[in-house]
């Protein structure tokens, strides 16, 4: 083995992943080269530098909106390699009637009991339990407009010191939906957000 | 590990988005490092993060299992950041080095100057773009020659040329740095 090979082989024996003949020999030269042996002591060292270098990444901010994009395209299309999950046509009819069979039987089950002179827009309005929006279900504390060059960790340290997390958004106009992780803690999550730098408009 | 990241690839390509999250979790760090390596730009890296993952989802069914997962989805983010460095107009597409004299740095000085973040970081920054991602794969992702190769896309022969000239380039800025005092 040349010196230069040995020489493009040292920050493997540097990162640990030598193996066999390679490393034999790296280890040969080494044991006879003090030279060697100091430049590998200096890439030891910068390789632990690197990998000792913290490099904030997107988190549960970026798994967040990495699900709300593969729900999407979800709705859209069913990936490629989940085509067993594909209904067949028959059988999607069964279904179809099934489905109308129950609704049908609900629908003979409720209506006597929506006698004259009920109201079920009052009834809805004193019971809101029960159903939610196809939109949403959580509603947003705040809506949140953020400054268009915020950082993914500025907003998550906003977030955090709230005590908000995000139930919708963005909006095709950047809105985000805030939502509150403790409830008593309203006035001072809409305190922290106005006096934020990063937020350009919350309501 | 690397098998559980297999199992995770076939709940994947069998639709699991549980099975995504959790491999997101498992490589999302890693992935994002050497991502921001390539781009130096947070917003930029964390929007190819995103597609690469996606590609993951999308893509998961064409896995054939003949490297290590993370290899593979590295190579994804390797051409992803390409495809970005070449809309901004800002891709090397030689091998070639600059010269570069025989007189090797000094060694105790590079050890020293290694040790300090500040250093590596402004000179990793000084590096090409193949020889950054060669070395930054070898160092921060501890990979075989062999695998930086797969990455890449390029023979074993060229990464490990590619890492000598990285080291050498890398060693004299960083020697460079403390004979000239810079903190």
């Amino acid at each position: 083995m040349s010196y230069q090979d040995i020489h493009e082989l040292l920050p493997f024996r540097a990162n640990g992943t030598l193996e066999g003949a390679d490393l034999a020999a790296v280890d040969a030269a080494l044991a006879e080269d003090a030279d060697l042996r100091a430049e590998l002591a200096a890439l030891t060292a910068i390789r632990a530098t690197m990998r000792a270098e913290e490099v904030a990444s997107p988190g549960d901010f970026g798994l967040a909106r990495l699900m709300r994009d593969v729900d999407a395209e979800t709705h859209v299309a069913a990936p490629v390699a989940a085509n067993d999950n594909v209904v067949p046509l028959s059988r999607l009819r069964i279904w179809q009637v099934a489905a109308a069979v129950v609704l049908a039987v609900g629908i003979g089950f409720n209506l006597p009991q929506i006698g004259p002179g009920s109201a079920p827009m009052e009834r809805a309005e004193s019971e809101p339990a029960g159903f939610t929006l196809a939109s949403g279900g959580a509603a947003a504390d705040f809506t949140v407009v953020f400054a268009p060059d915020a950082t993914e960790a500025e907003l998550r340290a906003l977030l955090l010191q709230a005590g908000l997390e995000i139930v919708s958004g963005p909006s095709a106009l950047g809105i985000y939906g805030l939502g509150l992780i403790d409830a008593e803690m309203s006035d001072a999550a809409f305190a922290a957000l106005s006096a934020s730098a990063i937020v350009e408009d919350v309501q | 590990m690397s098998a559980d990241h297999k199992f995770l690839i076939e709940q994947i390509a069998q639709g699991d988005k549980q099975a995504l999250a959790a491999l997101y979790r498992a490589l999302e760090r890693p992935v994002y490092k050497f991502i921001v390596s390539r781009l130096n730009d947070p917003h930029e890296a964390s929007d190819i993060l995103h597609e690469v993952f996606m590609d993951v989802w999308r893509s998961a069914g064409r896995f054939e299992g003949r490297s290590k997962v993370q290899t593979w989805i590295m190579g994804i983010a390797y051409r992803k950041s390409i495809d970005a460095m070449r809309k901004r107009g800002r891709m090397d597409l030689t091998d070639e080095t600059p010269d570069m004299a025989d007189d090797g740095p000094d060694q105790e000085t590079c050890l020293a100057a290694g040790q300090e973040a500040a250093h590596v970081r402004h000179c990793l920054e000084t590096l090409k773009d193949d020889h950054r991602s060669a070395i930054t794969l070898a160092f921060y992702q501890d990979m075989t020659y062999g695998e930086i190769a797969e990455v890449a896309g390029v023979p074993e022969g060229t990464i490990k040329t590619r890492i000598f000239h990285a080291k050498k380039l890398l060693m004299r800025c960083l020697s460079g740095r403390v004979e000239r005092g810079v903190a």
